[in-house]
């Protein structure tokens, strides 16, 4: 296997400060002004929902964010809050879900080496598995409900063994 | 004045035709490129061609730099200008977009003062709301 063939964990090339501060700026300018996001870890809920894009380049991974239902329906509400729909549909809620893990990623990706390629969102209930040691993960709280979002390297990639 | 705005994501659509709307835009909107160049076609037929188009760049079936380009070899479509909204912040892809014909970028997330702030500058915000 060649050294280019080999992926650098996550961990050595972002850590979770970085994330926060991509995830800062998408939560002021997208979901509002005063929207904080708190990164103080809370309890998974019984069942998240799960948006995610894919990045193909001399890095391969995904950037994921999950929620609770309820939470994904009440950022939804904040997104369109200039126009919202007269009633707002599950498909709305996956989109909406999906454009906020496609600016994280889009914004994500600039801080990653490139030139890579972001593919379109992704959502549901099963987002794509990260291997142990090669995830950046924020856990935090949004209005109090749990949120996390992760940077995963992809599991089919081939991954340098950390050395110590 | 009119505006053709493009993003595969609904809300995407809704919010910046929403800042459009808000500024006096007539507003269309197309989910990729293959239907906003259909909405062209349509509207030189029947003389609804936009002055602005507000482009995403990742789509499916046609992404954002294939409907510049497209739009850019097509004379009929000269005086309409193209402003990228994505989320494609690396200077290299900024300079793509604009080497293919883009006039402006703007980067997601934006604020709609950001945006109003690029109108400005292609001349583009309408005479009853320019500050
Ligand atoms: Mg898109």
């Amino acid at each position: 296997m060649t050294a280019a063939a080999v992926q650098e964990p996550i961990t050595g090339l972002l850590d979770a400060a970085t994330v926060l501060a991509v995830a800062d700026d998408v939560w002021t300018s997208l979901v509002g002004d005063g929207e904080v996001l708190v990164p103080l870890p809370l309890p998974a809920p019984a069942e998240t929902v799960s948006a995610w894009v894919q990045i193909t380049g001399p890095w391969c991974g995904a950037v994921v964010v999950s929620c609770a239902e309820a939470t994904a329906e009440a950022l939804t509400g904040c997104l369109l809050r200039a126009r919202p729909p007269a009633v707002l549909e599950p498909e709305d809620v996956e989109d909406a879900l999906g454009e906020l893990a496609n600016v994280l990623g889009g914004n994500v990706k600039a801080v990653l080496p490139g030139p890579s390629a972001l593919g379109l969102p992704q959502a549901g209930p099963n987002p794509p598995a990260a291997r142990p040691g090669d995830l950046c993960r924020v856990d935090a709280q949004w209005r109090g409900q749990f949120l996390t979002i992760t940077v995963q390297g992809a599991t089919g990639a081939p991954h340098a063994e950390r050395t110590r | 004045m009119r505006a053709l705005v493009i993003d595969d994501s609904r809300a995407m659509r809704r919010i910046v035709g929403g800042i459009l709307a808000d500024l006096g835009y007539e507003v269309r909107p197309a989910g990729h490129g293959r239907e906003a160049l259909d909405v062209l076609e349509e509207g030189s037929r029947t003389g609804w061609l936009p002055d602005l188009a507000c482009v995403d760049w990742n789509m499916p079936v046609m992404d954002g730099l294939q409907f510049v380009s497209a739009v850019r070899s097509n004379p009929a479509y000269r005086s309409m200008s193209l402003m990228m909204v994505t989320t494609e912040s690396e200077t290299g892809q900024i300079v793509r977009a604009l080497a293919a014909g883009a006039h402006e970028y703007v980067i997601k997330p934006f604020t709609p003062d950001a945006m109003r702030d690029k109108l400005a500058l292609l001349g583009l915000l309408p005479q009853a709301v320019a500050r």
